[in-house]
């Protein structure tokens, strides 16, 4: 356990923040910069936020003698990822009126907007309340968004796990009243006892917290690259219980190497419901009893899991509990992807899977989407669905609307768009980057297409364009885009430079290793030329990219 | 106001100098009181050798500057500032994004705080400092340096910034007075150390503090005509961001020679015509461009003279009455540009022409506030100029010499002359003020602001300042943030009349405060404003009558007669156009 005298800065504000306010209404209320105060920026995050600048002005705003353009994300908090119509309708005209514009959904299932000025938050957010929609600890040293598999046609058991997303998230929800009275103007409550918070009590998590649930075969959300990763055990269509893993986290830091990406550990079985949350919940406490409060670099519970050893963390989480973990129960993971085009549910319900491209959401030369689905939306006759692979599922359709909705999608593009993107890009990821992210080192999203555009020839070189290899990028090495789970990843160093990452899985099961360092573009495509060259001609039958070159090197 | 044996001591030197010392005298003290802010009444002036003994409570005067990329080393800086500030010491704080290269020469004091990014580069902000400092070669040999070096020892190239800087800086000759401190992510304690190295060696160094010695040039002006002086163009930026409806340009000249000027005063330029229209109108007339020719006030070339110094644009409709009379044709009694009478009522030939020249009026100089202070901006002098704040009635004739102005490039040598401004003028340094200055209103009030930091004035300092939008429009916003963050500011109340629904103005905000505004004023504090006449100046005028009479407790005469009074005690006081 960390000492008082080495705290990290971030933890001190916590505590002293007053249940997470902080000095956030002055913050707001001061005219004379677009920014929080400092300790503020730590606390915003805990309401979903992140205050950021764009980081392509800096110089020129700087010259003009003005402060960098300040402005906001938001994040929603979405569990299972799932918003109605007419949620769908009111998200798009608040990103109009308040942000880019553009949606973006991310690879935690939700959706977040970018570019929202300081004295544009709370109107912001005072339209998502009226949505029923908030964005509570969706980010910030707290239990993050609760993901879970994504398309409806999986199982039978699939509405009963997107249950579970939402049972979990309430459960690890702080318990201050901090985000009504900020930004809804709520009556501040005169008994503090009701925010005594047992979980998170006064100094929340060390660090970040990401729960997942997947249900096998498919392994979409990438359940190992969690802090707690449930997989669902299902037998003759029946939930029978969850392995519980934990300790999973991808992100390190250039040139620290007691920073790694991590795998979580699968520890055992439980077999109710009950017991599943216990245990999520005590996994919780340990973290929140054990984990560095020092430095935050080793602050995920994958550093707190192996300073313990993992059969000590399994003895404490037991002894928390009051019971015994089961051993763990088979499983296979056989995919890990997103079912694009129309699916049909155990119930005839319809789900048409759309390819949004780094999961932006605008209206570009390549598709109109963003109007495509605000018409959607308009028909009431479909709900929408996020997946970790940062698309869209136009969901729940019945077989009586399924024409209209087709339609639609029809005349809009958006079924060509879909169906007209290469394997390889439809199995591509990016985080956000430039412009807005504090922490990029390289782009990423603005990047990548380009990038792909590029690559597609030389897969067709080598009568490879129909593998679905996995790709993803990311700025920096934080991993928001999971790059260290994929066949081919990328992680930016520098401006325009990238190390390689090769010989992931395809099911996200075992991670990729650095072969490359500061590659620039045409160092890219060399190495990847070879690399192709040299799968078409040696791999064995059926063998993936990712197992080819894990063998190979 | 001087004591009488002092008095008399004066009236005996001036009774035995000639003209000609005495007019050496004059420019001397002129010198020395534009280097020299006397402190109450422990100055002691020595000349007897032409050179300067400073006493040492004589304000000293420090650069503070940072590279920031997380926002550390500013908070850190700042807070050092204000610390050195309640010392009595005067603090330059810049952000390197912010600061001007080429003033490193004349630095005395110049404290660096920087931190190191990842792969040891320095922060994004600084980098066009430090490259500066490592491509160029520069001789310091005056200059005297700490560097304060953030890091984070988890990293490899722990304060790698911070040595560079240090490195560069004793390279060119510049004295290390406190040695290189370097910081690992628990700064705070190790940071004050070195401040209290740093704020020992300032004070130690008393016996030179100022070691600028004022020129004591004999003033060339003539008791006639004014002194025109030339400068260099060295920054001509826009302050307005992308999508703003303004455009505000921050202009820089430097001078080789001393500009005698104070805050308040306002710089006279004449403006060139348009390159395009002078062509135009040689071509129309068919008039050779270099022939001499004689008007009321200039001999000089016809291209010379249409480019500085005839008035071509919107004339008067009296100078069209004279063009129809010399070329003998109808011409409706309008105003109208030389240019579109040349085209639509043509001369007949040249020397018709050179009869037209004669009755152009010269082109009428335009002034600007002059918005820096000539103790804080040594040797450069700025303005800022509006591109859409002189449309008052003449759209056209103010038009030109804005435009001229925008687009002037880095490097053009141009000539202007002081206009004094004695009724706009600071207070005492004690003196607290209230200033109100919308738009291009700030200017004055950025050279009052500059001169009290500089001087370390004690009076306190209100700014309102308002404009159409908060994200672009927010002129010298990183300096106003400064100031307000090392105490300069008092106040600011800023009013961004495009960002919400209602639209709100500077005089809104000071109804919002009307209870302080008026606390300062009935203790003394003078009262600016600078802008726009009309409606601005007027609408804060009624608003700050109708503070004085609620918060006053006086009726609308009683109210007016305040103001009256303040005016006459030069406590109001307006630079309106």
């Amino acid at each position: 356990m960390s000492t008082e005298k080495n705290l990290s800065p971030v933890e001190r504000i916590k505590m002293a923040s007053d249940g997470l306010r902080g000095s956030l209404k002055e913050s707001l209320k001061d005219q004379l910069t677009g920014a929080l105060y400092e300790d503020d920026q730590s606390l915003i995050k805990f309401h979903g936020m992140y205050q950021q600048d764009d980081r392509d002005r800096r110089e020129e705003r700087s010259a003009k003698k003005l402060e960098w353009l300040y402005s906001y994300m938001i994040r929603l908090r979405l569990p299972g990822g799932f918003l109605t119509s007419e949620q769908w309708e009111g998200l798009h005209h608040i990103a109009g009126e308040h942000s880019t514009g553009v949606i973006k959904i991310t690879t935690r299932q939700t959706v977040q907007l970018h570019g929202i000025l300081k004295s544009h938050i709370k109107p912001t957010i005072k339209a998502f309340n009226t949505l029923h929609l908030d964005s509570i600890a969706a980010c910030g040293d707290v239990n993050r968004n609760v993901v879970c598999s994504a398309h409806p046609k999986q199982s039978a058991i699939h509405e009963k796990i997107f249950q579970y997303a939402d049972k979990i998230s309430t459960l690890a929800l702080p318990k201050t009243r901090a985000y009504y009275e900020i930004w809804l103007d709520e009556e501040a409550l005169t008994d503090k006892k009701k925010e005594e918070d047992p979980l998170y009590q006064d100094r929340y998590l060390p660090r970040k917290f990401k729960i997942a649930i997947a249900i096998p075969p498919n392994n979409d959300v990438d359940v190992l690259a969690n802090d707690i990763g449930l997989i669902a055990i299902v037998e003759n269509n029946e939930l029978k219980g969850f392995n519980i893993a934990a300790g999973g986290g991808l992100s390190s830091t250039h040139g620290n190497p007691n920073t790694y990406a991590r795998l979580a550990s699968v520890l055992g079985f439980v077999a109710s419901e009950e017991k599943m949350l216990k245990a999520v919940y005590e996994i919780m406490t340990i973290q929140r009893d054990f984990g560095n409060r020092s430095d935050r670099k080793l602050a995920r519970l994958k550093y707190t899991i192996d300073k313990m050893g993992v059969d000590n963390f399994k003895t404490e989480l037991e002894k928390r509990c009051g019971f015994s973990l089961e051993p763990v129960k088979p499983y296979s993971f056989t995919e890990r992807k997103d079912y694009y085009g129309w699916h049909q549910n155990h119930e005839g319900r319809w789900y048409y899977t759309v390819f949004a491209e780094n999961g932006r959401i605008l209206d570009d030369e390549k598709a109109p989407l963003k109007t495509a689905l605000l018409e959607i939306a308009k028909t009431r006759k479909a709900n929408f669905r996020f997946t970790c692979n940062q698309n869209v599922i136009v969901s729940d359709v019945a077989e009586s609307d399924k024409d209209v909705i087709n339609g639609l999608l029809e005349s809009f593009g958006i079924i060509k768009h879909t169906d007209g993107a290469s394997a390889l890009r439809k199995n591509s990821m990016a985080c956000v980057a430039f412009n807005t992210c504090p922490l990029a080192l390289a782009e990423a999203q603005r990047y990548l297409p380009s990038l792909i555009d590029k690559i597609e020839p030389l897969l067709e070189k080598y009568h490879l364009q129909q593998e679905e290899i996995t790709l993803r990028m990311t700025g920096c090495p934080n991993g928001c885009g999971r790059s260290p789970l994929s066949e081919i990843g990328f992680v930016g160093t520098a401006y325009g430079r990238y190390n390689l990452h090769i010989g992931g899985d395809r099911v996200g099961e075992r991670l990729n290793r650095k072969v490359k360092d500061n590659l620039d573009e045409a160092g890219i495509l060399e190495e990847l030329d070879r690399l192709f060259n040299n799968y078409s001609k040696n791999r064995k039958s059926g063998e993936t990219f990712g197992d080819f070159t894990d063998r190979m090197w | 106001m001087l004591a009488g044996h002092k008095l008399k001591t004066l009236h005996e030197l001036i009774a035995s100098s000639s003209k000609e010392e005495i007019a050496w005298i004059n420019g001397y003290l002129n010198g020395l009181m534009a280097n020299h802010q006397p402190n109450g009444n422990g100055q002691a002036i020595d000349g007897t050798n032409g050179s300067i003994q400073t006493s040492p409570v004589a304000t000293k005067k420090i650069s503070l500057v940072y590279g920031t990329e997380t926002g550390n080393s500013k908070k850190l800086a700042t807070s050092l500032a204000a610390v050195a500030k309640k010392k009595g010491i005067s603090v330059k704080l810049a952000g390197l994004d912010q600061y001007k290269t080429q003033d490193l020469p004349k630095e005395e004091f110049f404290f660096v705080v920087i931190s190191t990014q990842g792969e040891g580069e320095p922060p994004a902000p600084a980098k066009k400092f430090y490259d500066y400092i490592h491509q160029n070669q520069l001789s310091l040999p005056n200059l005297k340096f700490s560097v304060l070096a953030l890091g984070d020892t988890s990293y490899p190239q722990f304060c790698k910034t911070g040595e560079d800087v240090d490195a560069r800086l004793q390279a060119f000759g510049a004295k290390r007075v406190v040695d290189l401190q370097k910081c690992d992510v628990d700064y705070e304690a190790d940071a004050q150390q070195w401040f209290a190295k740093v704020l020992e060696q300032i004070e130690n160094s008393s016996a030179n503090a100022s070691s600028i010695e004022p020129k004591p040039t004999i003033a060339d002006v003539k008791k006639t005509g004014k002194k025109y002086y030339n400068g260099t163009v060295t920054a001509n930026i826009n302050l307005n961001d992308r999508g703003s409806n303004k455009q505000t340009f921050h202009i820089e000249i430097s001078t080789e020679e001393k500009v005698e000027y104070e805050p308040g005063d306002a710089l006279a330029i004449v403006p060139e015509n348009k390159k395009w229209v002078v062509e135009t109108i040689i071509k129309l007339t068919g008039i050779d461009r270099q022939l001499e020719i004689a008007t009321a006030k200039k001999t000089a070339s016809l291209e010379e003279l249409l480019t500085r110094h005839l008035n071509i644009c919107y004339l008067l409709s009296s100078a069209v009455k004279k063009y129809a009379a010399i070329t003998g044709q109808e011409i409706p009694d309008t105003r109208m540009d030389l240019v579109d009478l040349l085209r639509i009522y043509p001369v007949k030939n040249a020397s018709q022409f050179e009869e037209v020249l004669k009755i152009l009026p010269p082109i009428a100089p335009r002034l600007y506030s002059i918005s820096s202070s000539p103790l804080a901006q040594e040797g450069e002098i700025h303005i800022t100029v509006g591109k859409h704040s002189f449309q008052a009635k003449n759209e056209e004739r103010f038009g030109l010499c804005s435009e001229f102005l925008g687009e002037l490039p880095i490097g053009t040598k141009i000539s202007f002359y002081i206009h004094k401004n004695r009724a706009f003028k600071l207070p005492a340094d004690e003196k607290d003020i209230i200033m109100v200055g919308p738009g291009t209103g700030i200017a004055p009030f950025r050279s009052f602001l500059a001169e009290r930091d500089a001087k370390g004035a004690s009076g306190r300092n209100w700014f309102f300042f308002g404009e159409q939008h908060f994200t672009s429009d927010f002129l010298y916003q990183v300096e106003m943030q400064n100031y307000v963050q090392t105490g300069v500011l008092t106040h600011i109340d800023l009013a961004f009349s495009r960002d919400q629904q209602e639209k709100i103005y500077v005089q809104h905000r000071m109804l919002e405060k009307s209870k302080e505004l008026y606390n300062w004023i009935d203790t003394g504090a003078h009262f600016y404003i600078s802008g726009t006449k009309d409606p601005m100046s007027k609408d804060v005028e009624n608003i700050l009558l109708e503070i004085i009479e609620r918060e006053g407790n006086k009726s609308k005469e009683e109210a007016k007669a305040y103001l009256e009074k303040m005016k006459e005690e030069g406590r109001y006081e307006k630079d309106v156009y």
